[in-house]
């Protein structure tokens, strides 16, 4: 069946029916990033290769979150200790081991928010104008498949709307 | 199945019983009194509390080490099952986790309440100011600061990140006010498979990110006593013998928790006996390595026989603290082990009694790390002791409320037990060629 925004939408009682949809609109050349899939729990469907998402960078910008985390930390620390008015009496000012401890710390928060910021963009959270609401069928438990308005005759051929 | 997970664990938030209200009213009450006690230790003066020459930490820092321990429940908890992709550990995770955000938030509060002037606690971050007050990041107390928010902060993200789904799952079904309020939590999640790829993908980062800070923060509040050169406190082992101690308490912690929520919003098919009963493997395990810990850290102390140590060893064993320190060990080791390795015993009621021995012993474990040591310094002229006033009695009992409170309002407002979570275990109990009902070709895109 079609929606309001002209692409075809199936609803499936169970994975497997899902996933025998997901198949067969593949085999009559649906491509995958055409194919959406919307249900109340993780299916696994990337993993086996039935539907694509473009790559994830989470971990990359874990990274990227953890170096400027420790940038931080490191210009926090040796930028303080440099300024203190205090008289060391020749004694070195920085202090490698207690700094190593915030730089630690501040590492490990540079890559949780990294990873929450990248999640967030990647998974298109947070939008201003969100783009609708999760069914209460999906909710249920059921799943829906959405083809995109391009292949949505192509969809509703290879769909028999009964088994749909 | 999905239809009555739902309504089984969303009717908590829509009805509320009677019991519910008097917690609430209760913890109120009690948390009141508390704000009473520390608004007239404000205006008083620290002076009302019972410290004095030369015991100047006790209540406060007993407070802030144990609830810094109990905050280990969740997020390591949860991390560590979730990382070994233990399956039982789906129903639990957000008891867990939810645990860690409020005793975390209770645990920093102590050494702000401790400061005695409590609303310059700013001077502890670090920022130029014209007084040329630095702080100093040689000091344990410093590295606190850090290591308490980034653990803090963390955990809040590893609690929300798989509550996104579940926020969504609410603004479908509220309406009015608490739908504004879950629609701008749910970020717009539709729970399409990128997002799940993503929020799986993050979630997994997370976990393995907030072990070793988790690990860090209760390492970092042991340096606070082991970076000074007092007699058993400067002791190499203490990083980890607190990591286990907090390990341990917080797995208390959570039991009490599953057991009180099992018990008030009828979660019986939920939260079941295999939950207590791996759960009470888990915390005998850690009334094991525990008990290890102290023996190895008191034969040591005694086999050295260096005076100043052995000093507060004998205060702990057979002089003024010896009741509280066979009571910690009871309470800790010699009720719970039993308790929890005989199969027959290691039922719920039985790991709910151990819990509440081993949250019992704990505390006074931590008065006991602090106090005794503070009473015998070095030098012998200088030793004292320490009784606590009501002050300190009432603040200690206004943290508890307070925590109860939190987590009552949490139970509230969002779902104990993890929608999606639970719902992806039953699936993988059951395999995946599950086929029900018929198919229904609705259309449910619901722009």
């Amino acid at each position: 069946m079609m929606d309001q925004t002209g692409d075809f939408v199936a609803l499936f009682d169970t994975r497997d029916d899902a996933r025998e949809a997901i198949r067969r609109l593949a085999a009559g050349d649906v491509p995958r990033h055409a194919i959406e899939v919307l249900s109340a729990e993780p299916l696994m469907l990337e993993e086996t290769g039935e539907v694509s998402t473009t790559k994830s960078r989470i971990p990359l910008y874990a990274i990227l979150g953890s170096l400027l985390g420790a940038a931080t930390a490191i210009t926090l620390t040796t930028f303080t200790s440099q300024s203190v008015g205090l008289v060391t009496g020749g004694m070195p000012i920085i202090a490698p081991w207690p700094f190593g401890i915030i730089v630690f710390e501040l590492t490990a928060l540079g890559a949780m928010l990294g990873t929450l910021c990248r999640m967030i963009y990647e998974a298109r959270l947070g939008r201003a104008v969100p783009p609708g609401d999760y069914g209460r069928h999906v909710a249920d438990g059921r799943i829906v498949v959405v083809v995109r308005d391009d292949y949505r005759d192509r969809a509703a051929s290879l769909i028999d709307e009964n088994a749909a | 199945m999905d239809a009555k997970i739902n309504s089984d664990l969303l009717t908590p938030l829509a009805r509320t019983g009677r019991w519910w209200y008097v917690t609430v009213g209760a913890s109120a009450a009690v948390l009141a009194a508390a704000i009473g006690a520390f608004v007239y230790q404000v205006t008083h003066g620290i002076g009302v509390w019972g410290l004095n020459r030369p015991v100047y930490w006790a209540f406060d820092i007993t407070n802030f080490v144990f609830w810094i321990g109990i905050s280990h429940a969740g997020t390591l908890i949860s991390a560590i099952l979730r990382v070994t992709g233990a399956e039982w550990r789906r129903p639990v995770t957000r008891c867990a986790e939810a645990i860690t955000v409020f005793a975390l938030m209770i645990g920093g509060l102590w050494p702000i309440i401790h400061l005695g002037r409590p609303w310059l606690f700013y001077w502890l971050a670090p920022y130029p100011n014209e007084r040329g007050l630095w702080p100093n990041f040689r000091s344990p107390l410093l590295w606190d600061f850090f290591a308490i928010n980034t653990y803090l902060l963390g955990s809040l993200i590893y609690l929300y990140l798989p509550l996104i789904p579940d926020l969504a799952l609410m603004r479908d079904r509220a309406a009015g006010f608490r739908r504004r309020i879950y629609r701008a939590l749910a970020l717009g999640w539709r729970g399409t498979h990128l997002q799940w790829d993503r929020l799986e993908r993050a979630v997994r980062v997370m976990a393995v990110i907030i072990i070793p800070v988790a690990v860090s923060v209760h390492t970092i509040v042991s340096w606070d006593f082991a970076m000074a050169i007092r007699p058993m406190w400067h002791s190499t082992m203490f990083g980890p013998y607190f990591v286990a101690g907090a390990i341990f308490s917080g797995i208390a912690a959570l039991i009490i928790a599953m057991a009180v929520i099992r018990r008030v919003f009828r979660l019986e098919q939920y939260l079941r006996a295999v939950h207590f009963n791996n759960l009470g493997l888990l915390l005998l395990t850690m009334s094991l390595i525990w008990f290890y810990f102290t023996f190895a850290e008191y034969l040591t102390t005694w086999y050295g026989n260096e005076p100043a140590e052995m000093a507060v060893f004998r205060s702990k064993v057979s002089g003024q603290y010896a009741v509280m320190f066979w009571a910690m060990i009871v309470c800790c080791f010699i009720i719970p082990a039993p308790l929890l390795a005989i199969k027959r015993l290691r039922t719920i009621a039985g790991t709910v009694i151990a819990s509440a021995l081993v949250i019992i012993g704990m505390w006074l474990e931590r008065l006991l790390i602090i106090v005794p040591t503070l009473a015998h310094p070095r030098l012998t002229f200088n030793w004292g002791d320490y009784s606590p006033t009501w002050v300190e009695i009432m603040l200690t009992a206004g943290a508890v409320a307070y925590f109860v409170l939190l987590y009552a309002i949490f139970t509230k407002l969002f779902p104990i037990i993890a929608i999606w979570e639970y719902k992806e275990g039953v699936r993988h109990r059951a395999g995946e060629g599950r086929t029900t009902g018929a198919t229904d070709p609705a259309l449910v895109r619901g722009d």
